[in-house]
């Protein structure tokens, strides 16, 4: 149980320490000079979060899988960026965000920011 | 000026439909029928009554009030889980978002009349159909199987207490006993899941009576993850379990529930335990609707309505779904997928271009976790696959645990996606 936890733990130091970097020191992973948002429209984010809450608890829950819900949509659109081009290892994410355009990414970032007030 | 000629388009096609449907002719909020709430038909009931806000009545149609899922019944079995853990109530669907949840057992469709009719002799009119009824047996494909051996070689193969009677069945095996799985032929639901039942019996095996066997007489020759399974089993289970393919054993020619024997070209193997998984077909309210081709359903894979009526769409096992594997994930992903098709063609509410995905977890032994995984879009004719990935061989171990606690994140995920 405690490896359990430990395990965890790193895991979201790993994901937070990723989040800060990108936050504060403006980092925008493959992206140098785009608008991270350009494009972002919550009614199409809202239906591609249909494939991102089949896994990510749609509340906020996160037990074995991280929440996704009330990020800052700029880190929200880095790490994205970043798993398409495969800059953050996990097979399934770099799958996911493989297909996703800018435009898109960026909807859904600006989608879940929106559940913040739910969790 | 393309956006305008879009919406244009729209206002034809919402106006054409209006005239094909009696409640929208009227006035009344077009109304949506659901068969079946598993991950199709939940998911499915629950996005269109979400997302629509009360424009769209919707109905859906489940015998069970307790819904039992198949996915992470195998943990139950290993010890994992408990039963309950795995239990869901539509209460959330009705109270949230307005669901009519009708515990009936749907019995026919009247294509013509726009009409599902219940074994209760009542009926309920649509608009729009939706059948995810996911799988019945073909006990025929097994020689000598039928609904009465189910309770001494069940199949645990739909949501239900069945797989209670496997776990029984695997806890009081004599010591060295023999457990014998006959596993089902190509398509069938949950590509990888008899192979991680087989790894939750020896699981609980290993653990409570190690000198025990198990043979899996396979009607295919090669399976799902099947290099991930035999190198997990070689790992955990070394010298327990015994896969013998159809070349080997020459195909199965009879079991018999009375004396718990399989016979086939190669020997007769007696068990003291036993899971027989026949051949499947879609459920049977699909093959009354008529929209089955011979055992399952095609579809339009840019809306998954059905090939032979537009206004009713199959979701899931049912479905013809080419390259996706039959999952409650794929039946979850159909379903966004086909309601929002459906509040665009009764609402006029913008329809996107169809996306679908699929990932299998399997649990091979405490905290090793393996999947495999696609991603897919709408081709011409059938469901493409763009990209995929599988676990590999010779993975951490700290990898395979987080694998395995992805997978209760996204049991946690799904169902909330499904019932909440």
């Amino acid at each position: 149980m405690s490896v359990c936890y430990s395990m965890f733990f790193k895991r979201y130091i790993c994901l937070y320490v990723t989040i800060c970097s990108l936050c504060v020191f403006g980092t925008k992973i493959g992206s140098a000079d785009d608008d991270l948002l350009e494009g972002a429209d919550v009614g199409y984010g809202e239906y591609l979060a249909g494939e991102c809450v089949a896994c990510h608890h749609s509340e906020g829950v996160a037990k074995g899988i991280p929440s996704i819900t009330g990020w800052d949509p700029e880190a929200f659109a880095s790490v994205m960026r970043a798993y398409r081009a495969k800059e953050i290892d996990h097979n399934v994410m770099q799958m996911i965000a493989g297909r996703l355009a800018d435009d898109e990414i960026a909807s859904l970032a600006v989608y879940f920011e929106t559940l913040k007030e739910e969790q | 000026m393309n956006v305008s000629r879009r919406q244009f388009g729209k206002v034809l096609l919402a106006g054409s439909s209006a005239l094909a449907m009696p409640s929208l002719a009227f006035g009344a909020a077009p109304k949506v029928v659901v068969v079946g709430g598993g991950a199709g038909g939940a998911t499915a009931a629950r996005y269109i009554a979400k997302d629509s806000k009360g424009a769209v009545d919707v109905t859906l149609i489940e015998a069970s009030k307790q819904y039992y899922t198949c996915f992470f019944s195998n943990l139950y079995l290993g010890g994992f889980r408990s039963y309950s853990s795995i239990g869901h109530t539509y209460e959330g669907l009705s109270s949230n978002h307005g669901v009519n949840v009708v515990h009936e057992w749907a019995s026919s469709v009247d294509s013509a009349a726009k009409k599902v009719n219940f074994s209760s002799g009542a009926s309920v009119s649509y608009d729009k159909l939706v059948l995810s009824p996911g799988i019945d047996l073909k006990y025929e494909t097994v020689n000598g199987y039928s609904a009465e051996s189910q309770t001494r070689m069940p199949h645990a193969w739909k949501s239900g207490t069945q797989i209670q009677v496997i776990r029984d069945q695997v806890l009081n095996m004599p010591k060295g006993g023999t457990f014998v799985m006959v596993a089902p032929p190509n398509p069938y639901r949950c590509p990888p899941g008899p192979y991680e039942r087989i790894s939750m019996v020896a699981h609980l095996l290993k653990e409570n009576n190690p000198s025990a066997k198990i043979i899996i007489l396979d009607t295919k020759a090669k399976f799902s993850k099947q290099g991930l399974f035999m190198d997990g089993w070689n790992r955990h289970y070394a010298g327990m379990i015994e896969w013998i393919d159809p070349d080997t054993h020459g195909g199965i020619l009879n079991v018999n529930h009375d004396t718990m024997e399989i016979e086939t070209d190669l020997d007769t193997f007696k068990a003291d335990a036993a899971c027989v998984i026949p051949g499947q077909k879609a459920g049977a309210i699909a093959m009354a609707a008529g929209v089955n081709d011979g055992d399952w359903c095609p579809i339009d894979p840019s809306s998954m309505a059905s090939r032979a009526d537009s206004d009713i769409y199959v979701l899931g096992d049912a479905s013809v779904a080419s390259s996706m594997p039959k999952s409650g994930f794929s039946a979850n992903s159909q379903a966004k997928v086909a309601a929002n098709h459906i509040r665009g063609a009764l609402t006029g509410s913008k329809v996107y271009k169809p996306r679908f995905a699929n990932t299998c977890w399997s649990l091979i032994a405490t905290n090793d976790g393996v999947k495999v995984g696609a991603n897919y879009e709408a081709g011409s004719e059938k469901i493409d696959v763009v990209d995929k990935f599988i676990s590999q061989n010779g993975e951490a171990t700290d990898m395979r645990q987080a694998t395995y606690e992805e997978s209760i994140g996204w049991y946690e995920g799904i169902t909330t996606d499904m019932f909440s």
